[in-house]
């Protein structure tokens, strides 16, 4: 089921009504069926797989955490701090770490099959050519199931978080059920940790209509950017980029174009997840925090998906040393951290080289001294790393390695006046339909109220100004979702990954 | 908590209610007349082009025997005038460029069923792969000339089709918000806007992103796309091919269906996915057992490459000996 479908709309109004007149365990179970109903709605055979990730890392957890043998350390104080694993006695840790390997191993096999397997057949294949030997290509004709990316990142952080002490396991198959296949965010995030979302499941929830308010404004906001902003530039983009041999301006107006519909498109499926999460009582946390106002590329990383960026940097780059094992590890470790970064987006080889790209960019800005990086002022530095950023776009967007070869070597010199005109056409027209995005997210960044999502929900006292600032914002996406949602109806970009 | 309800209800009677602005400035704005749509149920009132009725008087002065009907397919392959001469009928073609399944029924409505004909005998659609049941979706205003003041049937079908479960809640928003009347003006205004010039749309329309600029598809790709969708069983109730041969058996006109051949290779017939290949043969089974005729041109070896101009269009040469063959062909339906 998708956000943007009357049918999620009445899925949601229904789910809520029954699930806040029921208690907490029976709102556990709700959430559970509707998000496997949620799940399975246009593929029915999808939720087998939830359900084996689920059950294969409760089960792992669980035997993880079994009674340790007489005379050793409890269960509760099974360490806390160490990368690897509470000190227990050999066999006993022995155990923890053959579960932690089958949540691990069935978690990337499952992934690994659905996503990966028909890029390395093809790869092997084409390798075997290439040496003159004949590997046949074999295809799986296997539709890639939404989300698999998340959640199976998701579940698997929960064995991971157990094997270090950073969490209990659970011994409740629902509440981990709920945790995994929680329906605001499974298909494209963020990616919840155990220790963040397992206590909001287990613990009692009660309705805010604070909450619920801020809520409606994120979902609304969520919507706009999608609809009217990322559909309609991302119209711009497709057009370009099914283009054989695009003019220099053409292309670079296609991939502003591209910048733009992704981060609006993601950050809308976010919003719309947060919002829909808080009409449940639930907090998801903020994946995406101004990443185009960002100065440089560490800092554009802690802007951008910020879940899914935590998550490599606490379960690869901080086991395989981060820095504390000199520079040269140091920048091997950042590789290696965003070359699978970029492999987790897609079975394709741009995606490795777009991964390839910001590490390299990370490394270099770490050789940068610090008085450097202040130099030019912040529009420049903003301008630059958005330039920067760009690029990586086109890498990420171009999935053909020839295609992509002969448009980084496009000059601006070769281009035609019809050229530079359309493109520069190109470019206003996303500029157009980028402005809300711009100016909500400099009116943030400069410290402006918040007016989109939640503050102060809690406050005792309703600030009126806000709230009608708020309500006009709304009726007016409402009007401008009405009147120029793009024809196009496009699927949120991360549903592929 | 009073506050923060009163503050919750504010936010939604700001969602719901202020788009109702709309109504207000659609009214204020001049534009031009505005008519009830012939499809009430998928959109607002809006302005239309009329009824071609000189078109409808056309047909009706010559009262063919066979209409040929359907888009650039049609039109590229079949020259009624040539096609008259060889089977000694009258022939006419009611040829519209990149027109839907929806254009074909109403014009075979409209112009041919319920145009006061007494002599017409047959009418020949020309189609691609799984156009008959699949292509339902159409664009505002692009059935225009060949549309009554009411198509219930056509209606019903797209209601159905394009908003599923909830067609009451989307009419009663396009009735409440009158949003389709704003975009009529809103959306070019927008498009516009950057262009400066209305040269330089036209030049990015038909230069820059003209077909020949495309990258080819990948035939792999393409059959990946579409076997999704063929499924003739499930397709075929939800699509107009029902109505048109209700229609036709009403009006004691008989029907041929004409399967047209993609662009070839120079090896030889176009690939085709096997549930392409299934869903051909149900749609032939599916013909034939309602009275229609059926012809499928893949793989004739007579439609070489050489044939082909672009696409899946012929060269005028080609046009010329594909409408020769096919009166040799189907002389039987001529009868």
């Amino acid at each position: 089921m998708i956000f943007h479908s009357l049918d999620f709309i009445a899925f949601f109004l229904v789910t809520l009504a029954a699930y806040w007149a029921l208690p907490l365990r029976a709102q556990n179970v709700l959430l559970v069926v509707a998000s496997y109903l949620f799940y399975g709605w246009v593929h029915p055979w999808w939720p087998v797989l939830l359900f084996a990730t689920t059950f294969v890392d409760y089960w792992s957890a669980r035997r993880m955490t079994e009674g340790p043998p007489k005379g050793g350390p409890s269960q509760e104080n099974t360490g806390t701090d160490s990368r690897e694993g509470p000190a227990l006695a050999g066999p006993q840790q022995s155990r923890r770490k053959a579960w932690l390997w089958i949540s691990i191993v069935s978690n990337l096999g499952l992934l690994g099959f659905y996503k990966y397997f028909g890029f390395f057949a093809g790869n092997i294949a084409a390798a075997g050519a290439a040496l003159g030997w004949h590997v046949p290509d074999v295809t799986l004709r296997v539709l890639l199931p939404a989300g698999i990316s998340f959640y199976t990142f998701q579940s698997m952080s929960y064995t991971i978080d157990v094997y270090r002490g950073h969490a209990p396991a659970r011994t409740r198959f629902i509440d981990i059920a709920a945790f995994v296949s929680f329906f605001p965010h499974l298909v494209a995030g963020p990616i919840m940790r155990a220790t963040n979302l397992l206590p909001q499941v287990e613990r009692p929830r009660q309705f805010s209509a604070a909450a619920a308010r801020d809520a409606t404004v994120l979902i609304v906001w969520g919507f706009f950017k999608k609809l009217v902003i990322a559909d309609n530039v991302g119209v711009i983009a497709n057009k370009v980029f099914a283009l054989e041999s695009p003019d220099f301006f053409v292309l670079w107006a296609g991939v502003f174009a591209f910048a733009i519909q992704i981060y609006a498109d993601f950050s809308a499926y976010t919003d719309i997840a947060r919002g829909v999460a808080k009409w449940y009582g639930f907090d998801l946390i903020r994946n995406f925090d101004h990443p185009y106002l960002a100065t440089g590329p560490v800092d554009f990383w802690r802007r951008w998906n910020i879940s899914l960026s935590t998550w490599f940097r606490d379960y690869v780059y901080i086991p395989l040393g981060g820095s504390r094992r000199g520079p040269w590890r140091n920048a091997a470790n950042i590789m290696i951290t965003f070359l699978v970064s970029g492999f987790w987006h897609g079975a394709s080889w741009n995606y490795v080289i777009w991964g390839a790209y910001h590490g390299l960019l990370l490394v270099i800005a770490r050789l940068v001294p610090r008085s450097a990086k202040r130099e030019g002022g912040w529009l420049f530095r903003v301008a630059g790393m958005f330039a920067l950023t760009s690029v990586g776009w086109l890498i990420f967007r171009e999935t053909e390695l020839n295609q992509l070869w002969r448009e980084l070597r496009l000059s601006p010199v070769a281009s035609t006046a019809l050229g530079r005109d359309s493109g520069l056409y190109l470019f206003l027209l996303a500029g157009l339909y980028s402005v809300p995005l711009w100016v909500h997210d400099l009116w943030a960044e400069f410290g402006g109220p918040s007016l989109v999502g939640a503050v102060d929900a809690e406050e005792a006292e309703v600030h009126w100004p806000r709230v009608a600032m708020q309500a006009v914002m709304c009726g007016l996406m409402m009007a401008a979702l009405l009147t120029l949602r793009s024809s196009s109806s496009l699927n949120f970009i991360y549903f592929a990954f | 908590m009073t506050g923060r309800v009163l503050s919750l209800a504010a936010i939604l009677a700001g969602t719901l209610f202020l788009p109702l602005g709309l109504r207000a400035i659609n009214g204020a704005l001049p534009g031009a007349a505005v008519r009830d749509s012939y499809l009430p149920s998928v959109e607002t009132p809006r302005p239309r082009e009329p009824f071609d009725r000189e078109a409808a008087n056309a047909v009706r002065e010559v009262q063919p025997q066979f209409v040929v009907i359907g888009d650039s397919m049609a039109g590229i392959r079949i020259d009624p005038l040539q096609l008259s001469r060889l089977t000694r009928t009258r022939v006419i073609g009611l040829y519209q460029q990149g027109s839907p399944v929806a254009y074909w029924y109403l014009a075979f409505k409209n112009l041919v069923v319920n145009n006061d004909l007494e002599s017409v005998r047959g009418a020949i659609f020309f189609f691609r792969d799984d156009q008959l049941t699949t292509q339902v979706q159409v664009a505002p205003g692009s059935l225009d000339r060949v549309a009554l003041d009411r198509e219930p049937e056509l209606d019903r079908l797209l209601a159905a089709e394009r908003l599923g479960a909830f067609s009451g809640v989307h009419r009663a928003a396009r009735v409440a918000y009158q949003f389709d009347r704003t975009r009529l003006w809103l959306e070019p205004l927008i498009n516009r806007a950057p262009a400066g010039s209305p040269e330089l749309l036209q030049a990015i329309n038909t230069e820059v992103f003209a077909l020949d600029k495309l990258r080819k598809f990948e035939a792999a790709d393409l059959a990946a796309a579409t076997d999704a969708a063929l499924d003739l069983p499930a397709s075929v109730e939800r699509s107009l091919l029902p109505e048109i041969i209700r229609l036709a058996a009403q009006a004691n006109i008989r029907t041929a269906f004409i399967r047209v051949q993609r662009r070839p290779t120079a090896d030889g017939p176009p690939p085709q996915s096997a549930a392409l290949k299934k869903y051909a043969d149900d749609l032939k089974i599916y013909l034939i057992a309602h009275g229609a005729y059926y012809a499928d041109d893949w793989g004739d070896p007579d439609e070489p490459l050489s044939l082909y101009a672009d696409g899946d269009h012929l060269t005028a040469d080609g046009r010329v000996r594909y409408t020769q063959r096919f009166a040799e062909k189907h002389a039987q339906f001529f009868q």
